[in-house]
């Protein structure tokens, strides 16, 4: 079947305070908030004034973790309805961000990803950033035929939105596209589709 | 193109110049005219100067000419009253038109393929390794800036030089205007993505790491080059190769592969410098312990010691068979 291990997608980490940042930016969605809670109470206060939390309530779950992140002392805390926006608030941070700065990620594997797209274009470096997932692992697909990208995928077998195309989602992550790779479920044999099932990994 | 015979290309020297009252950059290209191995910035050969006495000691200087030139190369020789000889050797004995054995150029400092800036930092002699990198990032269209400091107005030719090529973009310390170099100054509220790379003495090389790290630097951005730890050298050792059942004695100033090679064996390589992987050797036999100096193989790889980087990793042992 098409389930193994996925081998390609990333190895998360689990945040804690860089101690040698000098400047820090956490930016988490949905579930991610608790982890930034997490985070943020093990800061100390010189640590807390030097970071800036960016958070998208935007969830898949329906979890807000926005009350509990109000309650830091942080240098600045930037709220955002979508994650689109949080990812642009991020790209908006790390434009004038310094030498010095250390990057926070958490929330679904697609805001990992594509976070992490933002971060790489600035010339961040894996070890200035850690990234936590949190939340159910949806994935975010990407069509090899249209290129459209979908988010929170739950199922083996959907249709793109982008060019009504049956898909199957195969298990390869790309790190260069954040997402998994969709291509046309009937691919061998017009009109029989693959065993649809729930993506539980 | 001109191939290592017994790992060493046998170059002529067309031309020595004094750039310094301490420097002279030689000019070395192949005795028949043909193009020399490619090299990338950042790049060092070394070279093998013969004494007296029958012993050659092996000199690790930069290619300071264009990695998009490989019709010859240059290297910058400082005299150095160090008690070894090397470079006085070079400096008293070698005229233009004689032959030199030079290795085939290896790459322990090259550029960051993802910098956004590229930062250098330079002392003395220390800038021969960065001529070749800025004629790369030149080419390519990379973002850069060299601070440089030399001792005094008759040592600044080589600076002098890059600023003619590339203008501002090159500062001069101690060209007689009593400015000094200040590391921490330099690297202090740089944008994202940013790489310092040094080269100098030891002192000026820790201290551009300390300053990084005080501005909250990870290493990843920080490079750095001393020339003492150029190459692989240290204690001697020998090696069996599997296939044809040769012994090689390596000793303690060439690298396992330069021993090989010496030899008249072949092995794969690319870097020269245990970055690329190309050279990964599987170790059939081992007496002792392998001492892993490259950045490619894994941790866990290291710990079953049964694969080895002939390039630069070296062996404490009393027996050690690779499958060669
Ligand atoms: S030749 Fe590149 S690692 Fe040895």
């Amino acid at each position: 079947m098409l389930i193994t291990g996925i081998k390609s997608r990333p190895v998360y980490d689990e945040l804690t305070p860089m101690a040698t940042g000098l400047s820090h930016v956490a930016a988490a969605q949905g579930s991610g908030g608790g982890v930034l809670v997490r985070l943020l109470g093990e800061m100390t206060p010189e640590q807390l004034a030097t970071t800036t939390v960016l958070y998208s309530t935007e969830s898949f779950t329906g979890k807000n973790h926005l009350a509990d992140l109000q309650a830091f002392p942080v240098r600045e805390l930037l709220v955002f309805p979508s994650n689109t926006e949080a990812v642009r608030g991020l790209d908006a941070f790390l434009l004038t961000a310094e030498m010095g700065t250390r990057l926070y990620l958490s929330g679904s594997e697609g805001f990992i990803g594509t976070s992490m797209q933002v971060a790489t274009s600035y010339g961040m470096n894996t070890d200035e950033v850690l990234r936590e997932h949190a939340g159910s692992f949806v994935r975010r697909v990407w069509c090899a035929h249209c290129s459209h990208y979908s988010e929170n995928v739950t199922r083996r077998v959907f249709r793109c939105p982008g060019c009504e195309r049956d898909l199957v989602v195969r298990d390869h992550y790309s790190r260069r596209l954040a997402a998994f790779q969709g291509v046309k479920a009937d691919g061998e044999v017009p009109g029989e589709l693959p065993d649809d099932e729930e993506l539980d990994t | 193109m001109s191939e290592a015979q017994h790992g060493s290309l046998r170059l002529r020297v067309d031309r020595i110049e004094p750039v310094t009252p301490e420097i002279n950059r030689y000019t070395l290209s192949a005795e028949d005219g043909s193009w020399l191995p490619p090299f990338s910035g950042g790049s060092h050969v070394r070279v093998l100067i013969p004494f007296d006495d029958g012993q050659t000691r092996r000199n690790a200087y930069s290619l300071m000419s264009s990695p998009y030139d490989t019709s010859k190369y240059q290297i910058a020789v400082r005299r150095i009253h160090d008690g070894k000889r090397g470079s006085i050797t070079l400096h008293e004995k070698v005229r233009e038109g004689d032959a030199l054995l030079v290795t085939t150029p290896a790459n322990l400092f090259p550029l960051s393929k993802h910098a956004r800036h590229h930062v250098f930092i330079a002392g003395g002699v220390g800038v021969t390794p960065i001529y070749s990198q800025l004629d790369e990032l030149n080419l390519k269209g990379g973002s850069f800036e060299l601070h440089l400091a030399v001792r005094g107005p008759e040592h600044a030719t080589l600076g002098r030089e890059l600023q003619e090529i590339y203008g501002e973009r090159v500062r001069l310390y101690g060209d007689g205007d009593g400015s000094r170099l200040n590391a921490s100054d330099v690297l202090a509220g740089r944008p994202l993505g940013t790489h310092a790379y040094v080269c100098g003495p030891a002192r000026m090389v820790d201290d551009v790491i300390g300053a990084a790290h005080a501005h909250g630097w990870t290493d990843s951005n920080i490079h750095f080059e001393r020339f003492e730890d150029l190459g692989s050298t240290g204690a001697p050792f020998s090696v069996t190769l599997a296939r044809s059942g040769a012994v090689i004695e390596v000793s303690p100033e060439q690298s396992l592969l330069e021993a090989v090679e010496e030899a008249g064996h072949k092995l794969p390589y690319l870097c020269r410098g245990g970055a690329c992987g190309e050279c990964e050797t599987e170790v059939l036999e081992l007496d002792g312990s392998i001492d892993h100096r490259d950045d490619w193989l894994s941790e866990s790889d290291r710990c079953t010691n049964k694969l080895i980087m002939p390039c630069v990793s070296r062996a404490t042992c009393t027996k050690i068979v690779i499958n060669a």
